[in-house]
C-alpha cells in the first residue's frame, strides 16, 4: 500500500517537472528587479533593474535610478542574486553523443579524415538528457561540431532549447572545423608518441585545399564535389574556419597558411602553447578558443599552473580569446564551464572581464556580438540568475534562465533521481 | 666511398683439440707453443710486467715472465712495445644464439600455456631453457666482438621473466664444443614478457607477484612437492638458484624493485643496468647488488628548431648530460661493475666518453676484465694472466685507451686472430706532393687506424681516399677540372717520404714523392678533453624539472593568525595560531607563545604570518592512480590479488609535484578496474624527492580494489574479450564466493599442513584473499549501479566481514541506507557520468545524499589533473545537495582519511597529528582558493613562490643544456631527434602496461 503511494506521488511529481519540455514563447514584459548583473562587457551593476519584450531585452539600469511599471508584467525580485548573459559553450559535441561507451549513441565522427560537407546540426539531438544538466549550471548557446580527422564538417550554433534542430539552431553551418595534423597521435599500446608522418599529412591537407580553392572558382561545375562545395562559405567570409591546432608552429604555420590562401574569417581553437605566440595572433588579429583550461600542463617542465594562468597572459597581451571544454568527457563535464571562468578569475584576470570569456568574447568570436553575449537593450534576452557567484561552484545555483526571453523549465535527469530518493531517504530516517 | 676490405688471419695458435671425439678428415694439426716476446704485459686490472715473454700452448697459458728459456720448437712472435690484456668479458649478449620467434597474431586472449610438456603453468616462465643447447657459432658476431677487444661472453636469450641458464663461451670460430666454457654458467631473470601471448602477467606488478609465485612453488617442490607433480620448470628453477643470477629489470627504480624481492627469497642478482642509476646512487648502493653497466649514452637532441627544442623536457637533457658519468659515479661511490657493448653502436667510442667523465682506466679495465670474471665466480681461470690461466688475451700497439691504440691479436680459447701483424703506419701529418709536374699540398688527417687523405690545389680542398697496409700506401683524388679525372697513386712509405707511382686519367704512370713537411696535431682529442672538464650540472632528486637537491627539513613552525579548518568539534576558527615541530602539529589556539610550545625542541622556530589566509589538513586522495610504473591493472585474470602497487610506486612522477600544488598529501593509489579482485593498494604521502620506499605511510592498513560492472565484465574492450569469466553481474557474484570458498580451503589445508609438518605452497592470492576474510585487509571496491552494490555486501555479510569502501559508488544514493547498515563508505566523484551505459543514473547530489544517509562520504580523483582540483569537487558537494561548507571539506580530508583508516593521524587540525597542511589565499572551498603552501611531515615540499623561482632555475638550466647540445652537434655528435612523447596518464580502466 506505501508503495502504490509513493508511486502516484512521484507520477505526479514528474510529470509536472518534465525535464526536457521546450519553454513557451515570451508573452508578457519580464522584470528582473534588484540582481548583480554582470553585463558581460565589463561592466557591473550591483542593483540592477533589467526588461525584456518579446525575446529582446529593453532595458538595462541602476535600478535606484529608475521608476518601474510592474503592471502586467512578470516581475522578479532578484536581489542579492547574480545575473549574467546566457553561457555560450564554444567548440563542443554536446546532443551529438550520449553515452561514450555505446556506439549507438555516438554521432559525431563521419567516415573519412576530409568531410567538411558533414553538417553537424543534422544530429543534434534536442531530446539529450546531458544537455538539461548542462543548461541548470547556466549554459544557454552552444556550438556544436562534428569531430574526428582532417575536416570532420560544419559547425552550428544552437540555442539550448527547442523541440527539434531547426527549433534550436541560432545560426545554422556557420563554419568549418579544421584539426590540423598533429605532431603526437596516439597508437595503442605506445601512448602518444611523434606523428611520422606530419609532414605528409601537412602537404595532403595544403594540397586539399589548394584543389578547393581552384573549384570554388567555377561557379557552376559541371559535377559537384560535395567537399569543395562546402569550402565555399569559408572563401567567401560567411564561414568561419576553426584551425585546432595547439603548439606555437602548427598555430603560427596554420593561420599563415590559410590567409594565403584567402580564408576570410580564421580563429585558432586549442592553443595549449597559445602563451609562446600572444604577439603573433595580436598581429594577424586572431581570435583563440582556448581549450579546458582544467588541464595538465603539457610539458613537464612548465609551470605547474600554467594551464591556469593562461587565460591571464593572454588577456594582458590583448589576445581576444574564449574559453571551451573540449577533450574526455567533454559533454557531460561542459557544465563546469562556469568554473573555468572562475580559474581564469583566481589566477588574475580581473572579475567581469572573465565573466566575458563566457560570454562576450564568444559572441564576438562567433560574430554574433550584436544579438547575444551581454546584457543590453537590443540583445536576445538570453539570460541566467544565480543564487550567487555564478563563477564558483560553491554558490552556482541557477534559479531562473530565460532564452530570447521564453523562460526554461530548470530541472533534469538528475534533479528528478535527487528529488525521487532524497524522498525515500528523508522517509527513512 | 668504397671499403677497404682488411684481411684478418685466423690461425689455430697454441692449441689443438687434443683429445676429440671427433674424427680427422686430412692430416691431423699438431698442438704449437707460441712464444710471444717482449710486451708489457699488464697481468690484472690493477699489475703490469714490463717486457716480458707469454708461453701458451693448449689454450692455456704456460708461463709469463723475462728470462724464460723458450724452447726451440716454439713459434715466435715478436712484441716489442706492444701490450698485452686479459681478454674483455662480455657478460650481456645473445651471441649466437636463435631470436624466438612470436606467435601470430590472434585477437582472442590467452589464458592458458600452449607449451606442451611438463612444464611451468605460465609461458613466461622458461628456467629450463638452455643457452648452451641452443648455441651456434657465428663467424661474423664473433669476429664482432673480438675486433672490440673481447675473448669471451655469457650468452642468454633475452626472453621471458625466467629466462634459463646462460652459456659461458669463448668466441673461437671452429665449434659450440670448443668454444663452450661453461654450459650452465648463470640463472637470469627479467621483468620483461618476451614472446609469451599468454594474457597473465600483463604488467609489471604481475610479473614481480609471478616471480614470487615461482620462488615459493619452487620451495615447495624441492620440499616435497615434486611427488605431488612432476613440473620440470621448477626443477631447473631449483638447480639454477646456485648459480650467479643476472636480472634485467628495466630502469634503475625496477633494479630497487627486484633487489628487494630478491631479498624477500635470499636471493642477490647482478644487474643488468639501464645507464640511469646515477638518479639515485645511494639506494642502488644499500642492494648490495652488483651492475652490468651500458655504454649506450643517449644522442644528442637535435634542439637547433627553438619550438621543437621545447618537446625535449629538461629531464632527457639531464639524462644526455649525465649518462656518460654513470660509470664514474659507480667507481665514486664504490659499487662493483662491468661494463658491457651490448646496445652500444660504438662501443670504443663511448667507452672513451665514460673515462672523459670521470671514469678511470684502471676501473675501466677492471670492469672489463676482472669484474665480469668475479661475477661468474671464474676469476681462477679468466680476467687476469698468469701462469694456468686461459689464453685469452688480447694484445694492442700501445697502451689500451690510448687514442690511437690498435688492438692487433686477439686470443680466445686459444684461438689466435691477428688484425694487425705490425701497427699501422702513421700516415697523418702534411706533405709536398709532387706529381706530374706540380707541386702540392698533402694533408691526412682522421685516426690512426682510418685516415682521411685532402689534396689542395692552391685554395681547393679535394677529398680523396687513402689506406695502408703495412708499408705500401695506396690513395686516389678526382677533380673533373683541376686533375682532369682521376689520379690514382701507389707507393711505399720511407721514414720522412712516401715514393711510387701515379697514374692520371689518360693511363700513363709517371713518378711521385710526397715529402713530409709537418707532424699531425690531433685537435679533436683537446677539444674531447676540454669538454670533459666542462662541469656537469648537478643531480637533483627526482632528475627532473622541479626535483631538488635537497629534501626540505621537518621544520619548527608557527602559523599566526590563520583561520583553521580543524575537522574537530571546534569547527572553523578564525584568527589561531598553530605549531608544528618534527612533523606533527605540537600547538593551536589563540596568541601561541613560541617559546612555551617549542619548549625542549631545538631548532629555530619559523613564524609564518598567516592572516587572511586559510589553513587546513592536507587533502587525502583515496582513489589515485598517479605514480605507478608498468601497469595500474594486472587484467591477465579475474583475480589478482596477489600484486600490490606498493610494488611499483613510481616517486619520479611530475603528478606528485603537480598534485602538492593543488594541496594534496596523501594518496591511495588503487589497482586499476580490469577484474572483480584486482590488486593490492599503495598508501602514500607524496613525499616528492624521496625514494619509492618513502612513499609508503608506515603503519598503514593493507588495502585491496575490487571491482564489479562493465570493466570487469569486458564489455567495453572489443569483440574478441568474451571468454574470460565471468561476461555478467550474476557470474561476478559467483566469482566472489569461489574465491573466498578456496580462501577457506586453503586455509585448512594450510593448518593441517603446518601440524603434520607435511610441505604447504603457500599461494599468494589466497594469503591476501584470507586476509580479507579475517578481517585485516580491508576492500575498496569500483563500482557504479545499485544491484551490484547490493550483491557485494550481502557477499561480505555472509563471508563475515565488512566492505570497507565503494569507490566510485554513482548509484550509492539508491543503496545509501543499506550501505550506513553495512559500515560501508563511500568515496564518489563530484559529477561524473554518462560515459558508461552504467553510469546513467549517475548524479552529483549522490555524496550529499549518501552522507545524508550517514555514509562516510569522500570525494576522489582517478585523474591526475582533477586531483589537484580536489578542493573545487569537495566545493560541488554545497551546490549538488547543499551540504554545510565544512561537511564538504571534510570529504577531501577527514573522511578519506577515515576510509582508509588513519583517521587516528591525518585527517584534521588536531595536536599529534601529522603536520600535513596546506595554506590557502581564500577559504579552500572555493574557486578563487590557491594553494600557497603544502606540507609533508612538516616538510615544505610546495611553495607556490618558490614554484615560481624553481620555473626560472629550469628555464636557466635548460639553457645552459640547449648550448652544450648545440656546441655537441657541431662538433660531430651523433644526433636524434625531439620526440613530442605525451606522458600516459593512468585511470582505472587502462589495460596498457
Amino acid at each position: 500500500m506505501k508503495k502504490h503511494i509513493l508511486f502516484l506521488a512521484l507520477f505526479g511529481f514528474s510529470s509536472a517537472l518534465w525535464a526536457q519540455t521546450p519553454a513557451q514563447e515570451q508573452e508578457k514584459r519580464v522584470i528582473l528587479y534588484g540582481g548583480i548583473a554582470h553585463l558581460g562587457n565589463g561592466t557591473l551593476l550591483d542593483h540592477s533593474v533589467i526588461i525584456f519584450e518579446e525575446g529582446k531585452i529593453t532595458a538595462v539600469a541602476d535600478a535606484r535610478t529608475v521608476r518601474l511599471d510592474t503592471n502586467g508584467a512578470e516581475y522578479h525580485d532578484i536581489t542579492g542574486k547574480h545575473v549574467y548573459p546566457g553561457f555560450i559553450l564554444p567548440n563542443t559535441s554536446l546532443g551529438l553523443a550520449e553515452i561514450d561507451a555505446v556506439r549507438a549513441t555516438r554521432d559525431y565522427n563521419e567516415v573519412g579524415s576530409y568531410t567538411p560537407n558533414v553538417r553537424g546540426i543534422i544530429a543534434y539531438n534536442t531530446e539529450s538528457k546531458i544537455t538539461a544538466t548542462v543548461r541548470t549550471n547556466g549554459i544557454l548557446m552552444a556550438q556544436i561540431c562534428p569531430r574526428g580527422g582532417v575536416l570532420p564538417g560544419r559547425s552550428s550554433l544552437v540555442d539550448l532549447d527547442g523541440w527539434n534542430w531547426e527549433d534550436a539552431a541560432y545560426l545554422m553551418d556557420e563554419g568549418q572545423q579544421l584539426y590540423w595534423p598533429s605532431m603526437v597521435t596516439w597508437q595503442w599500446g605506445e601512448g602518444w608518441v611523434t606523428n611520422e608522418d606530419y609532414q605528409t599529412d601537412i602537404e595532403e591537407l595544403k594540397a586539399f585545399f589548394k584543389k578547393a580553392k581552384a573549384y570554388t572558382q567555377m561557379k557552376n561545375p559541371k559535377q559537384k564535389d560535395l567537399r569543395y562545395e562546402a569550402l565555399r562559405g569559408i572563401f567567401s567570409g560567411k564561414e568561419a574556419l576553426y584551425i585546432h591546432a595547439n603548439f606555437a608552429s602548427d598555430i603560427e604555420q596554420s593561420v599563415l597558411f590559410a590567409k594565403d590562401l584567402g580564408v576570410k574569417r580564421i580563429v585558432v581553437v586549442g592553443g595549449k602553447e597559445a602563451h609562446r605566440v600572444t604577439d603573433f595572433l595580436v598581429k594577424h588579429e586572431i581570435p583563440l578558443i582556448l581549450s579546458r583550461l582544467h588541464s595538465l600542463p603539457y610539458h613537464e617542465d612548465d609551470p605547474v599552473d600554467l594551464p591556469y594562468k593562461l587565460p591571464k597572459i593572454l588577456y594582458d597581451a590583448g589576445v581576444l580569446f574564449c574559453l571551451d571544454y573540449q577533450g574526455d568527457m567533454e559533454r557531460m563535464g561542459s557544465r563546469n564551464l562556469p568554473f573555468l571562468a572562475g580559474t581564469a578569475r583566481a589566477y588574475g584576470i580581473p572579475e567581469e572581464e572573465a565573466v566575458k570569456l563566457i560570454t562576450s568574447n564568444p559572441a564576438k568570436i562567433f560574430g554574433i556580438s550584436d544579438l547575444v553575449g551581454t546584457l543590453e537593450p537590443g540583445k536576445d534576452a538570453s539570460i541566467v540568475v544565480s543564487e550567487g557567484d555564478a563563477l564558483d561552484m560553491a554558490s552556482n545555483r541557477i534559479v531562473l534562465a530565460f532564452i530570447r526571453g521564453k523562460k526554461l523549465e530548470l530541472t533534469n535527469h538528475q534533479m528528478e533521481l535527487y528529488e525521487k530518493y532524497k524522498g525515500k531517504i528523508e522517509e527513512g530516517k | 666511398m668504397r671499403k677497404f676490405f682488411l684481411f684478418i688471419l685466423v690461425v689455430l695458435g697454441g692449441f689443438s683439440f687434443g683429445q676429440s671425439t671427433f674424427p680427422t678428415n686430412g692430416m691431423k694439426e699438431s698442438s704449437s707453443l707460441y712464444a710471444i716476446l717482449g710486451a708489457n704485459v699488464v697481468t690484472r686490472f690493477d699489475a703490469e710486467a714490463k717486457q716480458v715473454d707469454l708461453l701458451v700452448q693448449d689454450g692455456e697459458i704456460l708461463a709469463i715472465g723475462s728470462n724464460l728459456k723458450v724452447p726451440d720448437h716454439a713459434v715466435r712472435v715478436q712484441a716489442d712495445g706492444k701490450y698485452i690484456y686479459p681478454g674483455f668479458i662480455d657478460l650481456l649478449s645473445s651471441y649466437g644464439l636463435k631470436e624466438t620467434s612470436r606467435s601470430k597474431w590472434d585477437p582472442f586472449p590467452q589464458y592458458e600455456s600452449e607449451t606442451p610438456g611438463a612444464f611451468a603453468w605460465n609461458e613466461c616462465l622458461k628456467p629450463e631453457y638452455r643457452a648452451a643447447e641452443d648455441f651456434e657459432v657465428s663467424k661474423n658476431q664473433a669476429e664482432g666482438l673480438r675486433k672490440k677487444g673481447f675473448t669471451a661472453v655469457l650468452a642468454h636469450r633475452e626472453d621471458g621473466l625466467a629466462r634459463g641458464s646462460g652459456v659461458f663461451l669463448g668466441l673461437n670460430s671452429t665449434n659450440p664444443h670448443t668454444a663452450i666454457i661453461k654450459p650452465k654458467a648463470s640463472g637470469h631473470l627479467s621483468f620483461f614478457k618476451g614472446s609469451s601471448r599468454q594474457a597473465y602477467p600483463s604488467s609489471l606488478m604481475g610479473m614481480m607477484a609471478l616471480l614470487k609465485q615461482t620462488y615459493l612453488d619452487a620451495e615447495w617442490y624441492a620440499a616435497g612437492g615434486y611427488e605431488e607433480e612432476t613440473n620440470l620448470s621448477l626443477e631447473a628453477w631449483n638447480e639454477l638458484k646456485a648459480l650467479p643470477t643476472f636480472f634485467k629489470a628495466g630502469d634503475y627504480l625496477s633494479s630497487l624493485r627486484a633487489a628487494k624481492l630478491g631479498n624477500e627469497f635470499n636471493q642477490s642478482y647482478v644487474f643488468y643496468g639501464s645507464g640511469d642509476e646515477y638518479k639515485r646512487l645511494k639506494s642502488i648502493k644499500a642492494t648490495g647488488a652488483a651492475f652490468v653497466l651500458p655504454l649506450n649514452f643517449p644522442a644528442v637532441y637535435d634542439v637547433e628548431d627553438p619550438r621543437m627544442a621545447e618537446f625535449v623536457p629538461l629531464s632527457d637533457m639531464k639524462h644526455w648530460e649525465l649518462a656518460p658519468a654513470n660509470p664514474a659515479f659507480f667507481e665514486k661511490e664504490g659499487i662493483p661493475f662491468a661494463l658491457t657493448a651490448d646496445g652500444s653502436d660504438d662501443f670504443w667510442g663511448n667507452l672513451r666518453k665514460a673515462l672523459e667523465h670521470g671514469l678511470s682506466e684502471k676501473m675501466a679495465l677492471k670492469a672489463l676484465t676482472y669484474n665480469p670474471a668475479r661475477f661468474l665466480n671464474l676469476t681462477e681461470d679468466f680476467g687476469s694472466l698468469n701462469r694456468g690461466k686461459k689464453a685469452h688475451f688480447i694484445i694492442t700497439s700501445s697502451p689500451i685507451f690510448e687514442s690511437d691504440m690498435v688492438i692487433m691479436e686477439n686470443w680466445s680459447n686459444g684461438e689466435r686472430m691477428v688484425f694487425h701483424h705490425e701497427p699501422p703506419i702513421d700516415l697523418r701529418g702534411n706533405f709536398d706532393l709532387s706529381f706530374n709536374g706540380i707541386n702540392n699540398q698533402l694533408e691526412i688527417t682522421g685516426s690512426l687506424s682510418n685516415p682521411k687523405a685532402s689534396l689542395w690545389l692552391d685554395s681547393t680542398q679535394i677529398k680523396g681516399q687513402i689506406k695502408v697496409i703495412d708499408r705500401s700506401v695506396q690513395f686516389s683524388f678526382y677533380h673533373d677540372s683541376l686533375l682532369a679525372g682521376t689520379w690514382r697513386f701507389s707507393g711505399h712509405v720511407f721514414q720522412d717520404h712516401w715514393a711510387g707511382s701515379a697514374v692520371g686519367p689518360d693511363g700513363v704512370w709517371k713518378e711521385f714523392e710526397a715529402k713530409r713537411t709537418a707532424e699531425f696535431q690531433d685537435s679533436e682529442e683537446d677539444e674531447a678533453k676540454e669538454s670533459a672538464t666542462r662541469e656537469l650540472g648537478e643531480i637533483w632528486y627526482p632528475l627532473k624539472a622541479y626535483g631538488q637537491v635537497e629534501i626540505p627539513e621537518e621544520g619548527n613552525l608557527i602559523f599566526r593568525n590563520a583561520t583553521l579548518w580543524t575537522n574537530e568539534e571546534t569547527g572553523i576558527l578564525e584568527g589561531y595560531d598553530l605549531a608544528i615541530s618534527k612533523g606533527k602539529i605540537i600547538g593551536l589556539g589563540k596568541n601561541l607563545d613560541a617559546r612555551a610550545t617549542f619548549k625542549g625542541r631545538g631548532g629555530k622556530v619559523q613564524e609564518i604570518d598567516a592572516s587572511g589566509l586559510h589553513l587546513t589538513s592536507g587533502i587525502i586522495d583515496e582513489h589515485s592512480h598517479i605514480a605507478i610504473s608498468r601497469g595500474v591493472n594486472e587484467s591477465g585474470q579475474n583475480s589478482s590479488a596477489e600484486v600490490s602497487i606498493a610494488d611499483v610506486i613510481n616517486p619520479d612522477d611530475i603528478n606528485i609535484y603537480r598534485q602538492l600544488s593543488g594541496g594534496v598529501t596523501a594518496a591511495q593509489l588503487l589497482h586499476g578496474s580490469a577484474n572483480p579482485i584486482g590488486g593490492q593498494s599503495a598508501i602514500i604521502k607524496l613525499r616528492w624527492g624521496m625514494d619509492a620506499e618513502d612513499f609508503k605511510i608506515d603503519g598503514a592498513d593493507g588495502f585491496i580494489k575490487f571491482a564489479l560492472g562493465e570493466n570487469v565484465k569486458q564489455t567495453n574492450w572489443g569483440d574478441f574479450q568474451t571468454v574470460r569469466y565471468p561476461q555478467t553481474r550474476m557470474g561476478v557474484e559467483q566469482a566472489f564466493y569461489d574465491y573466498f570458498w578456496r580462501a577457506r580451503a586453503y586455509e585448512k589445508e594450510k593448518e593441517t599442513a603446518l601440524r603434520d609438518k607435511k610441505p604447504f605452497r603457500k599461494d599468494l592470492e589466497m594469503e591476501v584473499l584470507l586476509e580479507i576474510l579475517n578481517r585485516e585487509r580491508f576492500i575498496s571496491c569500483h563500482s557504479y549501479v545499485q544491484s551490484e552494490i547490493n550483491m557485494l555486501m550481502h557477499v561480505a555479510d555472509s563471508m563475515g566481514f565488512t566492505l570497507n569502501t565503494f569507490t566510485h559508488i554513482l548509484e550509492g544514493y539508491k543503496v545509501a541506507e543499506k550501505m550506513a547498515e553495512h559500515g560501508a563508505g563511500g568515496s564518489t566523484f563530484s559529477d561524473w557520468w554518462a560515459y558508461k551505459y552504467e553510469v546513467n543514473d549517475a548524479i552529483p547530489y549522490n555524496a550529499a545524499l549518501m552522507h545524508q544517509a550517514g555514509v562516510v562520504v569522500a570525494i576522489n580523483s582517478d585523474d591526475a589533473e582533477m586531483a589537484r582540483r580536489l578542493n573545487q569537487e569537495a566545493g560541488k558537494g554545497v551546490k549538488y545537495g547543499g551540504m554545510s561548507k565544512e561537511e564538504a571539506w571534510k570529504m577531501v580530508t577527514l573522511n578519506p582519511a577515515k576510509l582508509l583508516h588513519l583517521d587516528n593521524r591525518m585527517g584534521s587540525l588536531k595536536i599529534g597529528k601529522d603536520a600535513d597542511l596546506v595554506l590557502w589565499s581564500k577559504e579552500p572551498l572555493s574557486i578563487d582558493a590557491v594553494a600557497l603552501q603544502t606540507y609533508v611531515d612538516g616538510r615544505l615540499l610546495y611553495s607556490k613562490s618558490d614554484s615560481d623561482n624553481r620555473n626560472k632555475e629550469i628555464q636557466a638550466e635548460r639553457a645552459r643544456l640547449i648550448q652544450a647540445m648545440l656546441d655537441a652537434k657541431a662538433g660531430g655528435e651523433r644526433v636524434q631527434k625531439p620526440k613530442p612523447v605525451h606522458k600516459h596518464l593512468y585511470h582505472c580502466d587502462d589495460l596498457e602496461e
